[in-house]
C-alpha cells in the first residue's frame, strides 16, 4: 500500500509516495538519493543507519517509511551545507578516525546528536552514545579522541 | 520486508474496528524496533500493522494525582503511557524521583538509538523473560491497564506475563499505559544486569531489588530477569531480607533467588552459568541498596 508523506531532509522538504513495508533508510536511499546512511545489519545493532529524526538520532532500518510523515531528518549531508565542514568532520580526519568508512556517517550522526544533548560530554557519555555505532577497523579509540577534541575536553594538544 | 498495511488511528474506535477484523492479522506496534527485525526474519506475517502512538495518553508520563487518576483509593503514583519511550524514562525526573529503579532499568535497554523509538508498552507487551524493565516493574508492583471493545481493565503486572512472548491480552485489546505506586518516601531501588557486552545486549540474568520504607525498617522485593519462562518474584529471599541484612542472611537470600529460579540454556549463556550469576548478581543488588541506606 502506498502513502503520500512530506518530510524534510537536511532542510529540503520532500513530498512521496512510499509503501507501508519500507522503511525510512529505503526511501533515504532510494527516493530521495540521499546514501549516507548505509545499510547495515537492518536490526538496530550496527548503527551505520543513524539519522537524526525530529531531533533524536535513531535507527532508520528501524522507522517504518509512512511513520516519518512530517518528520525533519538530518543526514551526514546536513553537516558540510555551505560547503565547510562540521567541527566534528574536521576532528575525525584529523584523529584519522575514519577507515574503510562504512560506519563514519552514523558515528558522526550519533555525536553531533550527543553534542546537541550533552555540549562538553565526558568519554564515558560519549562511550555511551556510541555503543549502538560498531565499527570493525578503528578500534574506536581515535573516534571518541576526535569528538572528545570537538567537545573541548580533550587532554592531548 | 514482506509487504503489509500500515494504520495509525487516532481515535480507540477506529483502533478496535481494525483490531476486530477476523480475518487478517492486525498487529499493534509502537517503537517497532522488535517489530520490523521479526518481520524482516520472517517470524512474524502481519497483514496490518497498527501504528498506536497517536491514540490519546499513550505519550503521557505523569502523576496518577493527575487527570489520568482512575477513580478513588488510587494511591498516589505514576502513569506511564504505553508509547512513552526508553530515554524518556531513562531521562526523566520524575521517574527518577521515586521510581529510579525503572529509570535504571530503561536506561540499560539496547543502545542510544533503539531507546529513542523503544517503548515500555512495546517491552512489556513483547513478553520477553529477558525484558529490561520487567522486573523493575515487578518489584514496583505496577499495573497494566488494558483497553478493549468492551471497556477497561487492568491487570497486575505479574499476572500480565504468561510465558515467552505470551502476555495476558485478549483478542482486540489494547494495553495503553501502566500505573506504577509510588513507594514510601526513603525507599530504594537498584537494578543490575548482566549481558555478553557491558552495553547495548540483551541480559543474561537481570535483577531489581526495591527496600520499600517502612516504619519498622524496610520491606524488601526482588524481581529476576531471564532465568523462567517469566520474570519472577523471589518471595522467600524478600521475607529473609526483611527480617535481617546479616551477611549470613544476603547469603540466604541470593541461595532462595537461585531455587526459585528455572532458567535454560541458550545463545547468551549456558544454564549453569545463569545460576550462578543469580546468586551473584542478587548479592549485588542487595549491596547497592544497602549502600544507600542511611548510617543509623
Amino acid at each position: 500500500m502506498l502513502h503520500e508523506i512530506s518530510l524534510t531532509v537536511n532542510g529540503d522538504h520532500y513530498t512521496l509516495a512510499v509503501h507501508s513495508h519500507h522503511t525510512l533508510l529505503q526511501v533515504l536511499r532510494e527516493q530521495t538519493g540521499i546514501t549516507s546512511p548505509k545499510r547495515g545489519c537492518e536490526n538496530g545493532e550496527c548503527g551505520a543507519c543513524t539519522v537524526i529524526l525530529n531531533g533524536l538520532p535513531v535507527n532508520s532500518c528501524l522507522v517504518l517509511a509512512p511513520e516519518a510523515d512530517g518528520a525533519v531528518v538530518e543526514t551526514v549531508e546536513s553537516l558540510n551545507k555551505g560547503g565547510t565542514l562540521h567541527p566534528l568532520q574536521e576532528a575525525f580526519i584529523e584523529h584519522n578516525a575514519v577507515q574503510c568508512g562504512f560506519c563514519t556517517p552514523g558515528m558522526l550522526m550519533s555525536s553531533k546528536a550527543l553534542l546537541d544533548r550533552i555540549p562538553n560530554p565526558t568519554e564515558d557519555q560519549i562511550r555511551d552514545a556510541l555503543v549502538g555505532n560498531l565499527c570493525r577497523c578503528t578500534g574506536y579509540l581515535r573516534i571518541i579522541e576526535a569528538i572528545l577534541d570537538v567537545a573541548g575536553s580533550c587532554d592531548e594538544p | 520486508m514482506r509487504a503489509f498495511n500500515y494504520c495509525r488511528p487516532t481515535s480507540y474506535g477506529e483502533a478496535f474496528h481494525w483490531l476486530a477484523g477476523a480475518d487478517q492479522l492486525v498487529v499493534p506496534v509502537a517503537g517497532a524496533t522488535d517489530l520490523i527485525p521479526r518481520i524482516r526474519d520472517g517470524l512474524l506475517r502481519p497483514d496490518v500493522v497498527l501504528d498506536i502512538k497517536d491514540l490519546p495518553d499513550m505519550r503521557a508520563l505523569t502523576p496518577t494525582d493527575g487527570r489520568l487518576t482512575s477513580g478513588e483509593g488510587v494511591p498516589p503514583g505514576l502513569y506511564v503511557g504505553a508509547a512513552v519511550r526508553m530515554n524518556e524514562l531513562a531521562r526523566s525526573e520524575l521517574v527518577s524521583s521515586r521510581w529510579g529503579v525503572l529509570a535504571m532499568a530503561a536506561a540499560s535497554m539496547g543502545n542510544e538509538q533503539v531507546r529513542n523509538r523503544a517503548t515500555i508498552g512495546g517491552n512489556i507487551c513483547t513478553a520477553s523473560p529477558a525484558a529490561d524493565t520487567a522486573p523493575a516493574l515487578y518489584v514496583l508492583e505496577a499495573a497494566v491497564c488494558i483497553k478493549g471493545p468492551d471497556g477497561d481493565r487492568t491487570v497486575a503486572i505479574a499476572d500480565f506475563f504468561a510465558g515467552p512472548r505470551k502476555n495476558a491480552l485478549h483478542r482486540g485489546e489494547l494495553v495503553v499505559g501502566l500505573t506504577i505506586p509510588q513507594p514510601p518516601e526513603g525507599s530504594i531501588g537498584h537494578f543490575e544486569k548482566l549481558s555478553r557486552r557491558k552495553a547495548g545486549d540483551l541480559s543474561i540474568v537481570s535483577v531489581a531489588a526495591l527496600a520499600v520504607r517502612t516504619d519498622a525498617g524496610y520491606r524488601w522485593r526482588l524481581a529476576l530477569g531471564a532465568v523462567g519462562p517469566t520474570p519472577l518474584r523471589s518471595p522467600e529471599s524478600e521475607a529473609i531480607l526483611s527480617e535481617s541484612l546479616t551477611d549470613e542472611a544476603i547469603d540466604r537470600a541470593a541461595a532462595s533467588a537461585y531455587g526459585c529460579c528455572c532458567p535454560i540454556s541458550d545463545i547468551r549463556s549456558g544454564l549453569e552459568y545463569r545460576q550462578a550469576m543469580v546468586i551473584n548478581l542478587t548479592r549485588h543488588a542487595i549491596h547497592a541498596v544497602m549502600a544507600q541506606m542511611p548510617t543509623p
